[in-house]
């Protein structure tokens, strides 16, 4: 008897062996992605040399610089996108809520948009203007929410929600401005990098990405026992000890910080951080530190299966992958609320 | 030691040996030297450079081209590569090619990225800007360059150019006819004064009723219409339909506007979109078709 | 015995308008069982954040342990005093072991796992509220007196010696208010603790607390030895309400009655010299 009341508690060893093995599924299915797409490659010529000359195996070129960094491209914004939906919902203890509730994606929107009709040409880093403009419209419109929501009291959620909805709005209607005013051309231009999509990106961009979204990713992890105590509200977890202030500080900054560079790797791609937190939290539990760490691994998983329909289905066209995400994420979203809700004693 | 410290430390060590392993900026960049020979398997991104790399008699050398390229029909039955919206990286590099030509004239971002990754790559590409017919002479000589067909580059743009000149002789220094060209109908878009259109009505001996806007291929209202006197509307046909009955459909609804110069003499024209929606070795072909809508007397013979 | 938690002057208001505690002084020996009882409206609740460290004071001072509330971080509060607020429910399914768990949040190592000290703590806390048969249940499947046993539980597990509580038994019935009242006491005389309990329960507070605090609507209170602050005229002023009152043995209970009641002529009775 005394066993059992404490057996359910997350033990580390219980948090390893689920990690790895979720790793685990996550390296076999980027395998398996990776040897699909529009044109049929063999393995073997793709683990074999490159060859003198661009073109000599393109088996290996398509597998190595094409296929992978896509790939890892998705796996990364995946996992920033579902543990910032995790910490959205934790924080403004609303289970509707995803990355880009707090304005983040009209942000982004704007600062992509303004760069695309503004004609800038510039690179830094090797990043186009509207990959750097994405980043900054998205923390900089955070902040201006962080600030507002601010205004009605010391993150008042209420208040920050508001204030999310406000600068959305505002911000939706000025790109609608815009778009309305530009070049034809700007505009599909516009349109297609909101509706979310994967593209090859270089070394340097995907190393310093990852960099960034796993650290950030093991800093949410690091506050996940002040997530728990958190989601019973701020004052009780203040009465158990937790500095309230200081993980809140640290998990808004991260997530929009991960979010930022998801979108301003791959546009606005919906679905992952709303549903990937709910499924992962129905069948293992609201755990934050199983669920940072998980949700970060389904995420990419998720998205890296999505990313491998949206470019063969309708082969050598490509789908957009937010609209993949939104057909293959509904329905399989919905059967595991039905399957698991009565474990959890929701439905009797 | 503090655990945020360990984190902070992990990810300054990680980012520096990312910067290490390969320096800021394009990551491997293979030079791409100038073939020493013509290509031999060329990649088309954009249906009117099809249309240039078959006019120079490349067909053979084509190995891919861009989902929409339809003239001429032999383009029809080469591998795709991808529209220029969503250009399917991977049919390139399968098609193994020594030139991808791109241009930047539509999907301007995507074919921009496009044409760095595949240099990244170490693949040679070429990437023109085909908005203007100046332009377009300019693309053809360098295709012509890259590929080995300077004198038939030469020769394709000074055939156009003296077909345009006893054109322009024939139609004469009289009166502009003023052009409404009508690129959509719900909602209604005309094309503006910005735009390669706007050259071909000129050279047709026309002039664009749409005043100056801002917007290339602006959507206009009645008032719009009304005020600018068309005496002539041109449709360019969009898809595979009947002309004759996209003709009778033009004239049920410009009828509308009784107080028209081009409705009341009906004079709407729907002409066969090809050489006349893009920029390329079909250039005269379009300016006879518009020149022989704004004076069919001029051609009756 | 030392004084565990001293007010001193304490004055609060929510707006700068209305004030709430007006200039209040108090101290709390350590290890008794303090009663605040007042009507709605009094600032209870207000008082008993405020001694949590969850509001800050206008004016005036409050001392735990000796220090002052504000040099504490949250963390070394969290060690000296314990609260348990009127019910809230969270958002997520967590089991009852693992919210109980949840108050060993500051103790956890360095990756985020608790110690085999912490779990037998929460065995122990579980065990005291007698929660231990529905340990891996989640939270939502109990009923609201099971819940308030755990979190009281929870609160047991932070193993401080202050433990505030915010009506901990409005919701319960009646075999579950004395459950608690019972679990309470027995922490105070057992583990020494300092209990300070808002109660709408005169007569509970009457049979289990040393001291109460009564607070009115008009900002004058009075704090001393429960007998003696839990009289009859007092409770009639304070609540404006006719009461009769009577002798349970050693103590005293008191009966609200209103005209329409069936004993309304008893109004403003005692039985024997009270």
């Amino acid at each position: 008897m005394r066993a059992e009341t404490m057996d359910q508690l997350l033990r580390p060893r219980k948090l390893i062996v689920t990690t790895a093995l979720a790793l685990g599924v996550l390296l076999i299915v980027m395998l398996a992605c990776s040897l699909v797409g529009s044109e049929d490659i063999s393995l073997k010529a793709a683990l074999s040399s490159p060859g003198a000359i661009p073109g000599a195996n393109p088996d290996h070129e398509i597998f190595m610089r094409v296929r992978l960094p896509r790939i890892v491209l998705a796996c990364l914004v995946g996992a920033a996108l579902a543990c910032s939906g995790v910490i959205f919902q934790a924080l403004l203890r609303n289970p509707l809520a995803d990355p880009y509730i707090l304005g983040i994606s009209s942000g982004a929107g704007l600062g992509a948009i303004f760069a695309v009709v503004a004609g800038l040409n510039w690179t830094l880093w090797g990043r186009s203007p509207v990959a750097v403009l994405a980043f900054a419209g998205a923390l900089g419109t955070v902040w201006l929410v962080w600030f507002i929501g601010g205004l009605t009291g010391k993150f008042h959620v209420t208040g920050l929600l508001l204030a999310g909805v406000v600068v959305n709005a505002f911000f939706s209607a000025v790109i609608m401005f815009l778009t309305s005013t530009a070049k034809s051309d700007q505009v599909y231009s516009t349109i297609f990098w909101l509706m979310g999509n994967m593209a090859e990106e270089d070394f340097l961009v995907l190393w310093v990405g990852t960099g960034c979204v796993v650290g950030g990713i093991i800093a949410l992890f690091f506050i996940s026992p002040q997530l728990n105590a958190l989601s019973f509200g701020a004052e009780d977890a203040r009465s158990m000890g937790v500095n309230v202030v200081k993980t809140r500080t640290i998990a808004f900054a991260v997530a929009a910080g991960i979010t930022a560079i998801a979108v301003s790797l791959s546009g606005l791609i919906g679905f992952v951080g709303l549903v990937v937190p709910h499924a992962v939290r129905l069948v293992f539990g609201p755990d934050h530190r199983l669920m940072i760490p998980l949700s970060a691994i389904v995420g990419a998983i998720f998205l890296v299966v999505a990313d491998t329909l949206a470019r063969t289905i309708i082969a050598p066209a490509q789908l957009p992958v937010g609209v993949v995400t939104a057909i293959v994420g509904g329905p399989v979203f919905l059967i595991l609320l039905v399957k698991h809700s009565r474990k959890m004693g929701w439905l009797r | 030691m503090n655990k945020w410290v360990w984190l902070l430390l992990g990810v300054s060590c990680w980012m520096a040996a990312g910067f290490a392993l390969c320096g800021p900026g394009q990551g491997q960049a293979s030079p791409s030297a100038a073939p020493p020979a013509p290509p031999k398997r060329i990649v088309s991104m954009a249906p009117d450079l099809t249309e240039i790399l078959f006019a120079l008699g490349l067909d053979k050398e084509i190995v891919g081209v861009s989902q929409y390229s339809d003239y001429p029909p032999a383009a029809k039955e080469k591998p795709s590569v991808g529209s220029f919206w969503q250009p399917n990286i991977e049919s390139i590099v399968a098609a193994k090619p020594d030139l991808v030509v791109a241009s930047t004239t539509v999907g301007f971002t995507q074919q921009k990225r496009l044409a760095m990754r595949l240099a990244r790559m170490g693949y040679n590409n070429l990437t023109l800007r085909l908005e203007t017919i100046e332009q377009l002479f300019e693309a053809i000589e360098q295709i012509g360059q890259a590929t080995g067909r300077r004198q038939q580059a030469d020769e394709v743009v000074r055939d156009i150019k003296s077909k345009l000149q006893k054109l322009s002789s024939q139609v004469g220094a009289g009166k502009k006819v003023k052009v409404l060209w009508v690129v959509q109908r719900e909602p209604l878009r005309v094309a503006g004064r910005d735009t390669f259109v706007n050259e071909m009505i000129g050279l047709a001996g026309g002039e664009n009723a749409t005043g100056r806007t801002v917007q290339i291929y602006p959507p206009i209202g009645a008032e719009q219409v009304i005020a600018s006197g068309a005496e002539v509307i041109i449709e360019p046909d969009m898809g595979q339909q009947d002309l004759k009955a996209q003709q009778e459909s033009a004239f049920r609804y410009w009828s509308r506007f009784e107080n028209l110069p081009a409705a009341i003499n009906k004079r709407i024209y729907v002409i066969p979109g090809g050489a006349v929606s893009r920029l390329g070795p079909r250039l005269y072909e379009g300016i006879e078709t518009i020149a022989k809508c704004l004076r069919p007397h001029l051609f009756e013979s | 015995m030392s004084d565990i938690i001293e007010v001193r002057n304490l004055s609060f208001g929510y707006t700068s308008a209305s004030v709430v505690l007006k200039d209040v002084s108090f101290a709390v020996p350590s290890g008794t069982f303090l009663a605040i009882v007042g009507p709605n409206g009094a600032g209870k609740s207000t008082l008993l954040n405020l001694m949590s460290g969850a509001l800050r004071p206008q004016s005036g001072t409050i001392t735990i342990d000796a220090a002052p509330i504000d040099s504490y971080s949250a963390q070394k509060l969290a060690a000296k005093v314990a609260v348990v607020r009127q019910e809230s429910v969270p958002m997520f399914g967590f089991s009852v072991a693992e919210t109980v768990l949840m108050a060993r949040t500051p103790y956890f190592g360095a990756a985020g796992f608790e110690s085999q000290a912490d779990r037998d703590i929460v065995k122990a806390a579980l065990e005291a509220t007698d929660t231990a048969a529905f340990a891996s249940r989640p939270l939502t499947s109990l009923s609201s007196g099971e819940r308030q046993r755990v979190f009281i539980a929870r609160a047991l597990a932070q193993n401080s010696p202050i433990l505030l509580l915010d009506e901990p038994t409005s919701f319960l019935d009646l075999k579950h208010q004395v459950g608690i009242y019972d679990l309470l006491k027995a922490a105070q005389l057992e583990k020494g603790k300092t209990i300070v309990a808002i109660t709408h329960d005169i007569n509970l507070a009457c049979q289990y607390c040393d001291q109460a605090l009564l607070l009115g609507t008009d900002g004058l209170y009075r704090h001393g030895p429960a007998d003696k602050v839990l009289s009859a005229e007092q409770i009639k002023h304070v609540f404006d309400v006719q009461i009769f009152t009577g002798r349970v043995g050693q103590e005293r209970f008191f009966m609200p009655l209103g005209k329409r009641a069936k004993d309304s002529r008893q109004i403003n009775t005692k039985t024997d010299e009270i």
